[in-house]
């Protein structure tokens, strides 16, 4: 059914349908971890009200540090616990300097030391990424690095379905492993992400938070920790995104800016604040700028205009919807 | 009678103003002999004119765009296709002709991105402005027809016959330099006259508080936009006149990365970015100390000391040069430390609490001038006034 629906879409486009069904497919995978960077800032936004701009340095960190670990460890180890050991010691690093940084400079900001806390939130989030980027810059060098894949498929011959360890085919669709195997990782970590935040007690109190500051201060939810502990979870969700990226692109220290910007559209997209409107903005915005990379009719400025749809859905939604799909009033 | 101190007090900011003036205009020629600071002090002219109209918009109107290299960029790419393309049909465009035409695109562009985000919060438009900078930078690397990708657009340059005799008594870069002081000056004072209007008053207004604003009969969205444009339209002028000015004559995209953004945005907000000159003098001043901090002289005796740890310096990222240590990104890394900790702790910036203050002394005595006046008191008695004034603040 789904599969003549493809060919009746991919005829117009004058493409194939397993053609389109490859993009869709490709752009759900990245969609995935969009998604996941994209529940970062949602989260960061929702509790302590602001929007931080050095969101995509903490994926830049996040992916220089899988780098760094598997250069370091990876020789010694089995592929795949350096793999996960790598992942790990990201998310530990970005969440750590979450927490160190909301405690310096956004405490003050919380606890109303600051004048116009709005201007403040978004000059010293952006003085962040400034120093985040420089100090990387100054550590990595400015060459592209890319980390080898950390972890192969199983290699397996099911007739319809095949896998080598590069890349798993299912008919005539080819995912490669690095893309299949990120947004898998991405795809456990969303679905933990969104357990931690409605079943356990602390997401729940970092729920309550940012519905009613008070309200939950009198339930006995002290809003400054859950302030820095949204901070460091939502930069290590942007570090665990570079870290499932750094072995598909090549990582430079200003490779977060671009993520971040999609990060922005994400959020809007969405509705500043819902965690479903970031989930679901995510995967859209993989999923355009997949179909309209592949659909684009001058395959050699394809790829550069990737980035360039997000924009053009950002400002229909500002256009035309403010608020975004799923948002609370401005 | 005036006291001594009143006088100091009165005359300070003037001369102090004068001396700076004078120190701009002479300063290509004490730096003759080395034309490599005379360009590094154009360029510095060039981000204090960037940092000063970003200054108008987030100081003034608490805006904050990060597309201000990218409108600098607009302007001076649509003047340079402009100025190619007429060449083609043998129109021969000046520059001085395609230049308005390109800042006039850039106020263009600004009007319609305010338009789509200044109806909304403050935060979109930060968020928007990102996007799009980066956005029109990968655009402008891709149409390589039109932009000439990434190794950039090559630009006519403009004569200046009557500067073409400073190249011999001052420095090459001159011309250069002058053009931009003279931009940098005429920019200065555009917003200077701008924010001593009533509109000056709408800016910090809808700044304070947006409902009251509007309440009290500001068109905020129209006061909003008033402020992007022109300051989208200053940066834009910066840029084109800047990359046109012989000497330079090209811009690649590189030019407006996030990097340069912040380097503009750090420097308004050191120097002080609720005040229009803080923020010029920041940017002369940083501009100037992150060139020096390239490669940090030292003393003779410890250049062995750094030859012979040269390859570990370099796997940190630093270098040793001919004379001293190659900072590179680091100095960038102390820039940024330097940002976040004014930010922390001076939010009106390093050298905007120097300048009020020297500004304050002058104010004061005009306040009691006034208020004597008012009462219809002997002038004589301002002088008396003053005093008492300072004995009440030291009392308080």
């Amino acid at each position: 059914m789904s599969t003549v629906l493809l060919h009746i879409a991919a005829q117009p486009l004058g493409v194939s349908g397993e053609f389109l069904l490859n993009l869709l497919i490709q752009g759900l995978l990245i969609g995935v971890i969009y998604a996941l960077m994209a529940l970062g800032l949602t989260l960061i936004f929702s509790v302590l009200g602001i929007v931080s701009f050095s969101h995509g340095e903490f994926y830049m960190i996040g992916g220089y540090v899988v780098y760094l670990f598997l250069q370091k460890f990876g020789p010694s180890l089995p592929r795949w616990l350096s793999g996960f050991g790598a992942l790990l010691a990201a998310v530990l690093v970005t969440f750590l300097i979450g927490v160190v940084f909301e405690r310096l400079f956004l405490q003050p900001m919380a606890r109303g030391e600051v004048d116009r806390p709005n201007e403040y939130a978004i000059l010293t989030t952006f003085g962040l990424a400034f120093f985040l980027q420089y100090v990387m810059l100054g550590i990595m060098g400015p060459f592209p690095k890319k980390a080898k894949r950390f972890f192969n498929l199983p290699v397996f011959d099911a007739g319809y379905i095949k896998a080598t360890k590069a890349t798993l085919m299912i008919g005539g669709i080819n995912i490669s492993a690095g893309r299949l195997i990120a947004g898998l990782i991405a795809l456990v970590a969303l679905l933990a992400m969104l357990y931690f935040m409605f079943k356990t007690w602390t997401g729940r109190a970092l729920q309550a938070t940012s519905q009613d500051r008070q309200a939950a201060a009198v339930v006995g939810i002290n809003p400054m920790n859950m302030n820095t502990l949204a901070f460091g979870l939502g930069a290590m969700l942007a570090g665990l995104a570079g870290a499932v990226l750094v072995s598909v692109y090549s990582w430079v220290p200003w490779v977060g800016v671009i993520a971040s910007s999609k990060s922005f559209v994400i959020i809007v997209l969405g509705g500043m604040g819902s965690i479903p409107g970031s989930l679901l903005g995510g995967l859209i915005i993989g999923v355009v700028e997949s179909l309209g990379t592949g659909l684009f009719p001058d395959p050699a400025r394809a790829q550069a205009y990737r980035d360039v749809f997000g924009l053009v859905i950002f400002a229909l939604v500002l256009l035309i919807k403010p608020t975004g799909l799923f948002g609370r009033k401005l | 009678m005036s006291t001594l101190r009143q006088t100091y007090d009165r005359y300070l900011p003037v001369v102090l103003g004068v001396a700076f003036l004078l120190a701009l205009v002479f300063f290509p020629f004490f730096e003759s002999d080395s034309p490599y600071w005379v360009y590094v002090g154009a360029n510095a002219l060039f981000y204090a004119i960037l940092a000063s109209s970003w200054a108008l918009l987030a100081g003034y109107n608490g805006q904050f765009s990060f597309a201000h290299m990218a409108f600098m960029a607009l302007a001076t790419y649509v003047s340079g296709i402009i100025g190619r393309e007429t060449g083609i049909w043998a129109m021969n465009l000046s520059p001085w002709v395609s230049i308005p035409i390109g800042v006039a695109v850039a106020g263009l562009v600004g009007l319609l991105i305010g338009y789509l985000c200044l109806r909304l919060r403050s935060t979109y438009l930060a968020l928007f402005t990102i996007a799009f900078a980066e956005i029109l930078r990968l655009v402008l690397k891709a149409e390589i027809d039109l932009t000439g990708g990434p190794n950039g657009l090559y630009l006519k340059t403009f004569n200046l016959p009557f500067l073409e005799g400073l190249t011999r008594v001052a420095s090459t870069y001159a011309p250069m330099y002058y053009t931009m002081l003279v931009v940098f000056l005429v920019s200065l004072a555009v917003m200077y006259a701008l924010v001593n209007s009533k509109y000056g008053i709408f800016f910090r207004a809808v700044r304070e508080d947006e409902e009251a604003a509007a309440a009290l009969g500001v068109h905020v969205v129209r006061v909003r936009i008033l402020a992007f444009v022109v300051s989208s339209m200053i940066a834009g002028l910066a840029g084109a006149v800047f990359h046109h000015s012989p000497g330079i004559g090209i811009i690649v995209p590189d030019e407006m990365i996030i990097g340069r953004m912040s380097l503009v945005i750090a420097m308004a907000v050191i120097g002080g970015s609720n005040n229009l000159m803080a923020a010029a003098i920041g940017a002369l001043f940083l501009h100037f100390s992150l060139e020096w901090l390239q490669e940090i002289p030292v003393p003779d005796a410890l250049m062995p000391w750094l030859l012979q740890n040269q390859a570990r310096l370099e796997a940190w990222g630093l270098g040793v040069g001919e004379v001293g240590l190659k900072t590179n990104a680091w100095r960038m890394v102390a820039f940024g430390i330097l940002l976040m900790v004014t930010l922390r702790f001076w939010r009106n910036g390093l050298i905007s609490p120097i300048l009020e203050r020297i500004m304050q002394a002058r104010a004061k005595e005009e306040v009691a001038r006034g208020r004597a006046a008012k009462a219809g008191k002997d002038l004589a008695d301002v002088d008396k006034l003053v005093v008492d004034e300072e004995a009440n603040e030291g009392g308080q």
